[in-house]
Formats: structure tokens, sequence, C-alpha cells
């Protein structure tokens, strides 16, 4: 236990230490900035160059390095600590740092690329993707808020890579609460102007100063709030929860056609 | 004149409103805020000059004048700028973009190929957009991006890696994404795309690894590629005999800048790059059409009408990539579709745009390699000044009198203005191999003298005479493009990170700023709720000035 209980320490120690020398890090909440489909794909790239002589070809372990496939690291859990460790690497252990010879873009690709990993773990679906896609468009009207492939609205996040990102569970969950996990770019916000316009719409963009929404009929706004009599956010979600308007085999379908949405796949 | 007549007729339909605080565009008839950004269609293309509150691409116009119509800065008030709002780049390469303005909706590129929209008023963000590139990427110089095209509500850009991409203009969303040429053999993106009725129109940088250039068009809506012209043509044309044996393969001849358009002609046009490779001419011997030539293009079709070739067997890396310039102006007691060019061979060029018959020729920078241009327009060489082995010294140098960073042209005071550079190379030959994906440039040059040896200026050309009419010295140089406006006021900068504006009419300076950092891009001009801005990218960050309200 003792021996557990220091270990963690000394790694927690690492990893913090870590995270000091990454300037545009802010502690271990970081989000990786760079995580589309097209990271996961310079990631694993990048991860066939520098990685793989230890870690095997498709991250599974090799003879010097660990399986990185698992979703569980051994020396970090956050993204943050990912990027410090491939970053500056572990002192002490074969695992060095590219810190010094690589963009941090680079460094945030492989990030995104080992977390897909975890999730690109392919699991079978119960639901019927076919019908799935009719729901999407028809009942469901998903399109009208979502984009695939250039097709569909400008209200809630594009779809078109969602497999490689969500597994089937949490995309269940997304569909059953969606208001369990809204970032900020998906809240919505109602403003008056001081002359009486009033404006209501996706918060695109808010600072001190000034806050910027597209519309319902997808106008862009952009006003200071100076000039502003009112205004008031909401900070859930604009979808609806599917829960009971779908049946829990549409549910399956849905999320069936949906997790099909992947890089890898079309 | 006609300038004139739509710029009154916008003031009146939109009264200036300085006093204003308000944050939003307004509606002109109501006067109530609007929102930002309205489709662009090609009618608002094709009348760009009726709204100069927008700057609808990366020239302005498309007849590349980087000219603003906007006179609320002007000669009495220059000296009142000031600084507006400034917006940090994350990259650190020098920026070289031109920002498009829509409707109060700003777009910036940034290095390498990632898009910005900002509320042009206060510079705060709707979104951005980063593109990833692939690693240990072939390109010649700087992980540049130079700007967007718009059309509909879409946008239009190219990519370093030689893709071009659609993005949705309110959200960034990626729309399309298509590969214009393998970038694993040299093949990059650099320039603003150009939009022509449905098609996107866009060139190819890459002539310094024996790329064979081309300008292509893509369909708007889906990115499919509608047809490319390439700018050496095959064996089954007899102008590929100006290239000896092979060579016309690895030729070069890029078209890494933005074209130009004249709808009633119906014709685009394109500037091309130097052979390849650059400074070995004898292993591609002959005149290598169509490198440093400008392109007559049908749209429709992606047809040559014509072409005019500047610098024949080009063994100096004198790309002719400058932005054509067209102009209506007088012309020998007529009224002539002209063609300005001030080339980077150190001569200003007028061409009937027409017909592509050269009109007049003189030098407007220091040069040393031509006793002048027979009345052909073609360059009498003074023997002697090839590169050599040991090194043979000419001028302009391998920058040129002028380079890619836009010229400027003032219906209103009928001048082109041009950022010239006097100076000069010591330029070597060397032999080199092809291969592909790597540089092929057969030698190099250098500087002969300490670089303040020589300087640049803002020289005033008249068309008619191609001579001088006034002159601004800059020190130490500039490598900054330049904006004419309806106030009358010329706008560029310098390598030391100065920003300044002179009088159109005289060249007196009116008003400069130290921005901390070398200004590498073009100029351009915007209103928002009745208040004109000036922007410009220094190092990397975009700043905007307006006058003290």
């Amino acid at each position: 236990m003792l021996r557990k209980a220091l270990h963690a320490g000394i790694i927690g120690l690492l990893i913090n230490g870590m995270i000091g020398s990454v300037p545009a890090l802010s502690g271990q909440e970081q989000d990786n900035p760079y995580n589309t489909g097209q990271d996961i794909q310079s990631g694993e790239q990048l991860f066939g160059r520098n990685c793989s002589r230890c870690h095997g070809l498709e991250a599974g372990g090799g003879e010097r390095g660990p399986n990185l496939r698992t979703g569980e690291f051994q020396h970090a859990s956050t993204d943050a600590g990912l990027f410090a460790v491939i970053s500056d690497g572990i002192p002490n252990t074969e695992m060095v740092g590219v810190g010094r010879n690589r963009s941090e873009q680079s460094i945030w690709q492989l990030v995104a690329y080992l977390r897909s990993l975890n999730s690109e773990v392919r699991v079978e679906v119960a639901g019927n993707p076919s019908i799935g896609e009719e729901l999407y468009g028809g009942k469901g009207d998903c399109s009208s808020c979502h984009m695939i492939d250039a097709e569909g609205g400008r209200h809630g996040p594009d779809l078109s890579t969602i497999g490689d990102r969500r597994s089937p569970d949490e995309l269940l969950s997304d569909l059953l609460t969606p208001n369990a996990r809204v970032q900020q770019r998906w809240w919505t916000m109602r403003v008056v102007h001081q002359d009486g316009t009033e404006v209501e719409g996706l918060r695109m963009n808010e600072g001190t100063y000034s806050v910027r929404i597209l519309d319902a009929e997808d106008n862009l706004w952009s006003f200071l709030k100076r000039d502003l009599r009112q205004s008031e956010r909401t900070e859930t979600s604009s979808m609806p929860a599917y829960g009971e308007s779908f049946t829990s085999g549409e549910l399956e379908d849905l999320v069936a056609y949906l997790y099909g949405l992947s890089r890898g796949i079309r | 004149m006609k300038h004139y007549a739509i710029f009154t007729l916008f003031v009146l339909l939109f009264p200036v409103s300085l006093e204003s605080q308000d944050s939003r565009q307004r509606n002109a008839d109501t006067n109530q805020p609007a929102p930002s950004f309205s489709l662009i269609t090609n009618e608002r293309l094709l009348n760009s000059d009726a709204e100069p509150q927008n700057w609808l691409m990366y020239s302005g116009n498309y007849f590349s004048q980087r000219y603003s119509g906007l006179d609320q800065i002007n000669n009495e008030n220059a000296a009142e700028l000031e600084l507006q709002w400034a917006f940090q780049l994350r990259a650190l390469d020098r920026a070289e973009t031109t920002p498009v303005v829509v409707d109060g909706v700003m777009y910036v590129t940034e290095s390498p190929s990632n898009v910005i929209a900002l509320d042009a008023k206060t510079g705060s963000q709707y979104w951005r957009y980063n593109h990833n590139l692939p690693e240990d990427l072939n390109f010649c110089c700087g992980r540049n991006n130079r700007g967007i095209a718009v059309l509909g509500d879409k946008l239009y850009m190219s990519t370093l890696d030689a893709h071009l991409i659609s993005l949705d203009a309110k959200t960034g969303s990626v729309l399309w994404d298509v590969e214009v040429a393998d970038e694993a053999a040299g093949y990059s993106k650099t320039a603003a795309p150009l939009v022509v009725g449905d098609k996107i129109i866009t060139g190819i940088a890459g002539g310094e690894f024996g790329i064979r250039g081309f300008v292509d068009a893509y369909d708007a809506q889906n990115g499919k590629r509608l047809w490319r012209l390439y700018t050496i043509p095959g064996p089954e044309h007899p102008d590929n005999k100006s290239w000896s044996g092979d060579s016309w393969r690895t030729g070069g001849s890029p078209t890494w800048m933005t074209g130009s358009y004249d709808p009633e002609l119906n014709l685009v046009y394109w500037g091309t790059g130097n052979p390849g490779p650059d400074w070995n001419g004898d292993v591609r011997l002959g005149d290598n059409l169509y490198s440093d030539a400008v392109l007559a293009i049908n749209p429709d079709t992606g047809e040559l009408k014509w072409y005019f070739q500047f610098t024949p067997h080009d063994i100096h890396d004198w790309d002719s990539t400058q932005i054509p310039i067209l102009a209506d102006s007088e012309f020998g007691g007529q009224s002539r579709k002209l063609m300005l060019w001030p080339n980077r061979n150190a001569f200003f060029y007028v061409l009937d745009r027409e017909t592509g018959e050269f009109l007049l020729g003189k030098p407007y920078a220091r040069q040393t390699w031509a006793k002048g241009l027979d009345e052909k327009g073609r360059p009498i060489r003074i023997p002697g000044t090839s590169p050599s082995v040991e090194g043979t010294t000419v001028s302009p140098s391998i920058g040129g009198g002028t380079n890619w960073f836009s010229p400027s042209y003032s219906p209103r005071t009928d001048l082109l203005y041009v950022m010239a550079y006097d100076g000069e190379t010591t330029y070597y030959i060397r032999e080199d191999e092809y291969i592909a994906g790597e540089r092929f440039t057969g030698g190099g040059g250098v500087t002969p003298l300490p670089a303040a040896t020589y300087a640049s200026a803002v020289r005033a050309i008249s068309p008619q005479t191609g001579d001088l009419e006034w002159e601004y010295p800059v020190q130490p140089r500039s490598t900054a493009g330049v904006l004419s406006t309806a106030g009358d006021l010329v706008f560029s900068g310098t390598i030391d990170g100065f920003f300044f504006a002179l009088d159109g009419n005289t060249g007196e300076e009116r008003w400069h700023i130290n921005l901390g950092s070398r200004v590498h891009a073009g100029p351009m001009s915007y209103m928002v709720d009745g208040r004109q801005y000036v922007a410009i990218a220094a190092g990397n960050v975009l700043f905007t000035f307006a006058v003290k309200e």
C-alpha cells in the first residue's frame, strides 16, 4: 500500500510539474483544442512516425512501451496530463518527450488520437442504422439543427464524425438527457436592444463587452452589452429529450445510425 | 467620374452617422439594428463598387484596383486616425492576409490555413476554423495564407497542403474539402481564390519544386473540378516547343496569387510565375511559355484567349504573379480597356486587356538587365547579366522591383501606386537534379552589400506615359501592399513596422504609426454603422483604425 501511495504521489508531482511547463494550459481542465476527425487522423500519422516503434503500430503495445488502447494511462488521466507526458516524456524511463521538435498542435493531435482509440474499440450495437437514418431525418427532425456532410442546420453541433467521439452509451445519454452536457457554444441567449429590437438565438460567443448571436433564421448579430436593455442567457440545450417521443427500439436505431457516423467507416 | 456618382448615391442612401455610438449594423431604410452578413450574390460581386462599406474579395473588386470608394477618412482628417481594435493571430508567422468584410462580419485568415470570423466593428470573434495539415509539408516561402473568397453563404480558401475548401460563412463548418494537387510533390496553395459566376477559380504554388503550374475552376457548390488550364502547354501544343527536351515537365510556371476579372469581356486574367529551375536556364532553353506571363482565360471553358510574356526565358526568378490591375482610362487619346502591370522585372507595362497588345513599358524601379523593351514589349537583354558560377550582380533583386504585394489604382487620380524596391542581387547558377518533392532551383543569390544600402519607395505612375508623378521613399525597405481611397489617400507600410497614409495626389505624408512589427500585407477599408475603418496586418496582429470621434 505504502509503495502504491508513494508511487501515486510521485506521479502527481510529476504531472503537475510537467503541466507547469506547458504555457497554454490552465490546470488539468484544459480541453483539447485540436479534437476533430482530421486531428485524430493527423495524430495517427504522427503516432506511426514517432511512437509506434515502442508502442506498437496501432498502439497495442510493443517490446518497450505499454498498450495505449485501453483508455487507462499509467502516468496521466486528463488530456492535459497526456499532453505533458507526450511533450516532456517520463523521467528515468525510456519514454522521451517529443515537445522539443513538435508544435503544440501536433501534441494535441496525438492526444486526440490516443483518446479516439478508446472509443474506437468499436462495439456492436443492437439498433438498425438504416431505420435510425430515417428517424434522424423524419420523426426526430434532427437535420433541422445538425449538419452531416454539409447538409442540415446550424443550430447544433456538426455530427459528420460523431461516432468517432461518442460511444453508443454516451450517444444514448445525449438523446435522453441533452442538458447533462451542454458546451457553452450551444447555450441560447435573448437580448433586447435599447431601441426595442429583440433577438434570440444561439450564443456563439460572449465577452465582457459584447455578445454574438445566431438567431433562428440564421442571421448573425453582434451587440455591445452597453446597448442592451435586457439580456437573458439559457444554459440548457435547445435540443428536446427523446425519451418520451421515441421508443427504446427507435432510440437504439438512432444511436446505431449516429455511431456509424465515423471517419473510419464512411 | 463613375465612382464619384456611385459614391454620391451611397452617401444619400446611407447617411453617415459619425455621432452614432451604437454597436450594430443599421438598416438603411428604418435605421433599426440589422443582422450582420447577407447573402453574397454574383450581382453584388459584379457591383461591389456600389457597396464600398464592404470589401468583398481579396483585391476589393474584380478589377483588383485595391481602391476603396469610402472618403470619410481623407486628407483633411487622416492625422486624427487612431487605433480602434487589434486582433492577435495565434500563429507566429508574419501575416500576409487581407480581410474580407461582408455587412459587418470580417473574415481574416491566419497562418497556416485557418479562418476567423469577427465582428468588424469590435474585433470580437464569431467563430474560428482550424485546418489540420500533414507534417513535413513542402513549401517554399512561408506558411502563408492571404485570404478567402465568398459567394452565397459560403467561404472558399486555399490551404497550404494544396487543398481548396469551402466553409459555412455563418458557423465555419466544413462544407467540402478537395485536393487540388499533391502536396508531397511540392504543390501548395496560399492565395485567395476568385469567384466568377458559379465557379471558384484558383491557382497553385510550387515554382521552386519543379511542378507544372495550372489555373483551375471548381464548382462552388460541391468542389468538383470543371476545368484545368496548364500554364505550360503539353506536347500537342506548338508552344510546348518553347521548352527544350522534356524540361516542360518540371517547368514550374506557378499561379500563386489571385487573378482579376473583366465581366464585359468575360475574361479572367492570371499571372504566372518563374520557370523552373529558377536560375539555371541552360536546362530549359527557349522562351519557356507561359512562364512569367499574364494569361487571359475564358472562365466558362478554361480556354486561353491570349497571353503576354513579360520575361521570356527568365533566369532571375522574376515571377509575374503580381495582381493584374484593370483600368478603363485614356490612352493615346482614346478610352481604352487597359491592364496596368508593374512587374517584378522592374518594368511597368500597359496592355490592352481585350487583345493583349503591348501599349507601353518603362522601368519604374532600378534595373540593369535590359536596354529596354522592343515594340512588342520583349525585353532587350544586356549581355553578361545571366547568373554565373562566380556570381553576377544585377538589378532588380530576386525579390524584384516589386513582388506579390498588391499595387493600387485610383480612378479619381488616374494613378497607379506601387511599392517599388531599388535593390540588387548577385545571382549564381548550379546544376540541379529534379527529385519529386524537393527543391529544384538551379542556383540562388545573395545581396552583395548591406541591406541598408537599398531602399523602397511608393511610386505613383501615370498609365498614359509610364512616368513617375511622385514618390515617397521608404527606409530601410518595404514588402507591403498599397490601398488607395476616394478620400484621395494612399496607405502602405514598412518592413520596420510603420503604417502610413499619404496624399494620393502629391505623395505628401498625412499620418504614420509604429505597429511594432513588419507590415507584409495589403491594407483594406470598410465601413460599419456609418464609420470608415482601415485595416492592416503587421507581424501577426490585425489592426484597425478610424478617425477620432
